[in-house]
Formats: C-alpha cells, structure tokens, sequence
C-alpha cells in the first residue's frame, strides 16, 4: 500500500535526524543485547562452577544432615540410590562422598582437615575431579591408601607428592581410627577456603577408615541442563520414594548464592528500563519534529480522502521501519559480540571471587532472550511515544493545515 | 447549462471565525448554484472569503450557518467518514501549493485516490497513462514532484484531482504561485479539459488574466457575492 511507501520514504527525508534516531535504537539494542548476554552468561558459568564443578546440581542428603551434618547421617546402600538416579532421564551422572573430621601429619606439620571419600570413577564423570589435579596424578581403580589435598593445605602440611601422611578421626563405632596415606596428587577446586581443608580419599578407603561399610553422606547428581533442576530434583524424589532421604535442587541447598544470582539479574531490567527511556526521548523528538513539519502533508491526504486511522498507520509505521532496521542492525552487532565474547570471553582487569570461587574470566551467551528483550524494548519504546504524535497528525483539520503557507 | 443537474447548492451560508475572541465575518449569507459542466471563477480580493466558500462547498469546514448540498446531500449531516469518503469520490481538489506528496512519483500520486477506492493495479495505470497524456505529462510518471517546475507540478495535481472522475473539481488559487504565461496556459488546459470531458470547475483566483478565461465568474466581496457573471 502507498501509505507504507510513503511511511518508509519518508525515513529518508531527513537523513541526518533518522540516522541519529536509529543509531540511538540500534545502539540501545546492541548494549541491551550484550549486557543480558552477559548477565545470562555470567549467571550460568558461575552457576555451572558452583554446581557442576563440585557441589553438583541436586544433591541427595539423609534427612537433617544438610542442618546439622554428622557422622551418623548416612545413605545405606547408596549404590542402589545411585542406580535409580542414574534411570532418571535428563540426569548426567552421580557421585557418591563420605565427609569426615580428621587431623593429618605430615612430618612435623599438623592440621585439621575435611576427609572427603569419593568414587574416582563417578567423581570424575560428574565432576572432572582429575582435571582438577594440578600436580601429582589421580587416584587407582581401587583403593590404594592414597590421598589428594587442596593446594593450601599441602602448602600448610609443607606436603609434597610421595610424602607420608598420618591421619587421625574417630570411626563411627566409637573407635580411634588412625591411618597412614601416601599423597599422590595436589588439587585446586576453584574454592581456595576448601583447598586449605580438603583431603580427597577414595571413597572405599574413607569407609574402612570410618567404619561406615556401603555407605555415605551425599550423592550429588549431576543434569544435563540447568533450566530442567527443579523438574529433575521432583522426578528424582519420586523414583527414590524414601522419606528418609532429602533432594534438594542447588537453589535450595546453595539458597544464600542463589539469592545473590537473583538479585544480580535484577539489575538487567533496570538497564532494560534505561535503555527505554532514552530510546523513547530520541524516538519522541525525531516523530514529534516530523509531525509538526509535515502537517501540510497530512492535511492533504487528509483533503483527498485518507481516513484518521490511515495516518496513525503512517506515523507509526515511519517509526516502525526506522526502529526495524535498527533492530536488524543491533541483533547482527549484538549477536556477533556476544558470540565473540561467548568463546573468547572476558578477562576481568581484576579477578573476583564469588562464594570463594575465584572467577578470571567470564563468558557471555548467545540466547533467545538477549535478542527478544532488547527487541521488545526498543519497539515499545518507540510505540508509546509515536502514538500521541500520530493521533495528532491523524487529528489535523485540512482545512487550517493548508492555509500554511 | 443551467437546465442540467445542480452540483453544489449553498443556501445563506455564513462563516464567522474567531481571531482571539473577536469574531471574522468570512461569508454572510451565500447563496451559490453550481451545475455540471460549469467553468466558474471566485474572484475577489484577498480576504474576500474564496478559500473559506471553497472549503465550505468541499466539507474540509463547516458552515457557522445555512446549509450545503453536494450532489444533492446535504453535508451537515454527513458523518466524519462518509464526508471523507464522499470527498475521495466526488471532489477532486487542487490547491495554491503544496498538492503533491513529495516522496510519491508522478505516478503514484496520481493514482493514490484510486488506491483508497481500491481500483485494480491493471486499471490504474491504465488511468494514470490517460489522465498524464491528457495533461501533457506523458514520459514523466516516475519522476518526483521537485523534479518537475511549479507548472508541471500543477498539472500533475489536475491529472489527481480528475483521475477519479469525480463530479467536481475544486481549485483554490491554482496559479498564484505560478507566473502568468504559464498560469494562463494551465487555466487553457483546465478549460480545454472542462471541454472535452465536461467536468465541474470551480476556481479562486485574484487575477485578472485568468479570470477571463472562466464561463462564469461569481465575485465575492466581504463574505457575500456582489456579482454573477455568466460570460457566452
Ligand atoms: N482560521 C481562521 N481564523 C480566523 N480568521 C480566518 C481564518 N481563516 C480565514 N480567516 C479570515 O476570514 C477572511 C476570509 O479569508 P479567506 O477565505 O482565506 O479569503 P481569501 O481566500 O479570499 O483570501 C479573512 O479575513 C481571513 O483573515
Ligand atoms: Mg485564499
């Protein structure tokens, strides 16, 4: 139709003010579109190296034991709790733990540290537990009287690869339960408080040590994708039927973190919000100056018979198109940086540490919403300040608009 | 000429604006009778009330009093899309200036109207190839209007306003912005067309040149018809 012709010409007419006004849009939508790929990016890679890298999406506890951990809180039987998890569909892996207090010696040098028994198979499939080595090497098939620290805690031990390590606890029968280890690797888990404690075991050595046979304290479960938790943590309760037993999805047993991740996102519809107010001042200037110059055009479309709402259509649509091509442009940008940005990520000038994570770099996302969002953004922007200017022009009196001269 | 079907009827049609309260006698008391085929002229000096009669006969303004007919409707009681309906199908308008819309070609503003009537592509250019060959504008319909003088200019609004073969043309001042030579040669365009097609003209102007051109001319004087001339 011509009225779309004219609406789209029209564009073209005051080149210097439409390109400023588009730039205003396509510029609002690249920042919009990057900082929401940013902050949806940087949300899953902290979520996914809180979880993923060690704490696990879902984790499944005796009841109480997350409130009060204890020795005695254990899941019998957790190879059988371990298989009806692994049926779950959607679920990647699970690894059993068995934590215990102990102090460790090695040589002169004495300190408190968190035995942590783990099942090298699964912790490795679920975890990357072995890429987690960063000297020395992982633990055997079966259980050979190794254990691995956290880098800080072989610094504090003076421990070496090779060396001895004397291990002191109580077992759960009441007994002294005291051992000797050789330390086979150095580990950094990405939390440096844990690092200063944490002694892994082979999860079959943990439970000789402990007098804890077939059993542990944790099996976190590892999905395939984080949006699906909640879903997977329900169907898991389910298939497990056991009321002694507690799931709990990572929002819950993480709960302070997740609030923290929350309120971060909060901060995107402000920034959302901004980039609309300005793009509505920009879009209100550039419609409200054609409006006002072009109402010897509208009253003489009006004169020969073009209805109101016909010239609604045009003003907007002028608006339409300018802020279309505007979009077209900031998805392209937008996509493209966040794509870049995506795989190269972004090395922060200074690293941050996040609920004791250290984080140096961080990565965006190329999503749905970083490009709907924005897109929404802009275009209602632009709507709610053409409309009153397009009533306007479709209100103009023919009569009066061309005695103007 | 005054045996054939009445086209316009005004009757003590008054006009009174307000300028910041004080109240403008445009038109007191017009009784005017247009019929089909005329070739008429409003003449009168600036101020004398041309546009706002045109206006009034066209239903772009309302009278303050009396009553108006277009094709024997009153337009009083026309409503807002109808009188705008009735405006697209029956008035063909040219103005001072400013007819055409600057980002349309030749072409597409001469078939605009029929693209509000819905006229098929087929027929509308068809009407446009005519209506441009009438006015002598063959060869120009993909130009835009600043690539045309203020003459041509004028004849594409003619070609508009007449394209839709409505049952009046109205033409507020349509050579003031134009030198004489080529105002004269417009209003011997717009007669020849009045001629051959025998389609209603009706015309303002101030000029003495191409007043004498019109079959008719009707002179207004402060808002009231002092003279109704019938040349031949
Ligand atoms: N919108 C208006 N408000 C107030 N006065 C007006 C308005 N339009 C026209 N007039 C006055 O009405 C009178 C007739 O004007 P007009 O019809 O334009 O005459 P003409 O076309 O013959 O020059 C003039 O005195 C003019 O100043
Ligand atoms: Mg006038």
């Amino acid at each position: 139709m011509l009225i779309l012709k004219i609406a789209f010409r029209n564009i073209f007419r005051q080149k210097r003010r439409s390109v400023l006004t588009a730039l205003t849009m396509a510029g609002g939508f690249t920042l919009a579109a990057i900082s929401i790929g940013w902050s949806d990016g940087s949300y899953n890679f902290i979520i996914d190296m809180f979880t993923r890298n060690r704490l696990g999406h879902i984790q499944i506890h005796k009841n109480g034991y997350r409130d009060r951990p204890s020795l005695y809180k254990t899941i019998p039987n957790y190879r059988q709790v371990g298989e009806k998890i692994a049926g779950v569909k959607g679920v990647e892996g699970w690894t059993p733990r068995l934590f215990a207090a102990a102090l460790a010696s090695v040589g002169e040098k004495t300190s408190g540290v968190q035995i942590t028994g783990i099942d090298p198979v699964h912790e490795n499939q679920c975890t990357r537990f072995d890429k987690k080595i960063v000297q020395g090497k992982p633990f055997q098939f079966n259980p050979n009287k190794d254990v691995i620290m956290g880098k800080g805690l072989a610094k504090i031990l003076r421990a070496r690869i090779g060396d001895e390590v004397v291990i002191v606890t109580q077992g759960a029968d009441g007994s002294i339960a005291n051992d000797i280890y050789r330390l086979v690797g150095i580990v950094e888990t990405g939390d440096k408080m844990l690092d200063r404690t944490v002694l892994y075991m082979h999860l079959r050595d943990a439970q000789d040590l402990l007098v804890l046979p077939d059993q542990v304290h944790e099996i976190a479960v590892i999905v395939h994708h984080l949006k699906q938790v909640p879903e997977l943590a329900k169907q898991i309760t389910k298939v497990l039927n056991n009321p002694e037993l507690e799931v709990a999805p990572w929002q819950v047993f993480a709960h302070s973190f997740y609030q923290a991740m929350k309120a971060d996102q909060e901060g995107m519809w402000i920034m959302l919000f901004v980039i609309l107010l300005v793009v509505a001042v920009g879009v209100l200037n550039t419609v409200l100056m054609s409006v006002l110059e072009r109402q010897r055009e509208y009253g003489l479309l009006k004169a020969i018979g073009t209805q109101p709402n016909q010239i609604v259509l045009l003003v907007l649509n002028e608006v339409n198109f300018l802020a279309l091509g505007s979009i077209l442009v900031g998805a392209l940008l937008g996509t493209a940086v966040n794509y870049l940005l995506s795989h190269q990520g972004i090395t922060l000038p200074q690293a941050f540490t996040y609920g004791g994570m250290e984080f140096k770099t961080m990565y965006t996302e190329v999503n749905a919403r970083s490009l709907y969002l924005p897109a929404i953004t802009i275009l209602l922007s632009a709507w709610i300040v053409s409309f009153f200017p397009a009533l306007k022009a479709a209100r103009t009196d023919p009569a009066k608009a061309m005695r103007i001269h | 000429m005054k045996n054939s079907e009445i086209v316009i009827k005004t009757e003590n049609v008054t006009k009174i604006y307000s300028d910041n309260g004080i109240p403008v006698h445009a038109l007191r008391g017009v009784d005017l009778t247009i019929h089909k085929g005329e070739f008429t002229a409003i003449v009168g000096p600036s101020g004398s009330g041309k546009t706002t009669l045109l206006n009034i006969i066209s239903g772009l303004d309302m009278p303050t009093e009396g009553r108006v007919w277009l094709n024997n409707k009153l337009i009083s009681e026309m409503s807002g899309k109808e009188l705008s309906d009735f405006r697209r199908d029956h008035i063909g308008f040219i103005f001072q200036a400013y007819n055409l819309i600057p980002v349309l070609t030749v072409e597409e503003n001469v078939e605009y109207i029929m693209l509000l009537q819905g006229v098929p592509k087929e027929e509308r250019h068809k009407r446009v190839v005519e209506i441009l060959k009438e006015v002598g504008l063959e060869g120009f319909e993909h130009r835009f209007p600043t690539q045309l003088s203020g003459g041509q200019q004028q004849r594409v609004a003619i070609a508009r306003a007449m394209v839709a073969n409505p049952s009046l043309i109205l033409a507020d001042e349509p050579t003031a912005n134009l030198d004489s030579q080529t105002g004269s040669a417009l209003l011997d365009k717009m007669r020849e067309l009045n001629e051959r097609t025998g389609m209603t003209f009706v015309f303002s102007t101030h000029d003495q040149m191409i007043m004498e051109r019109a079959k008719r001319l009707v002179v207004l004087k402060d808002g009231h018809i002092e003279k109704d001339l019938w040349k031949e």
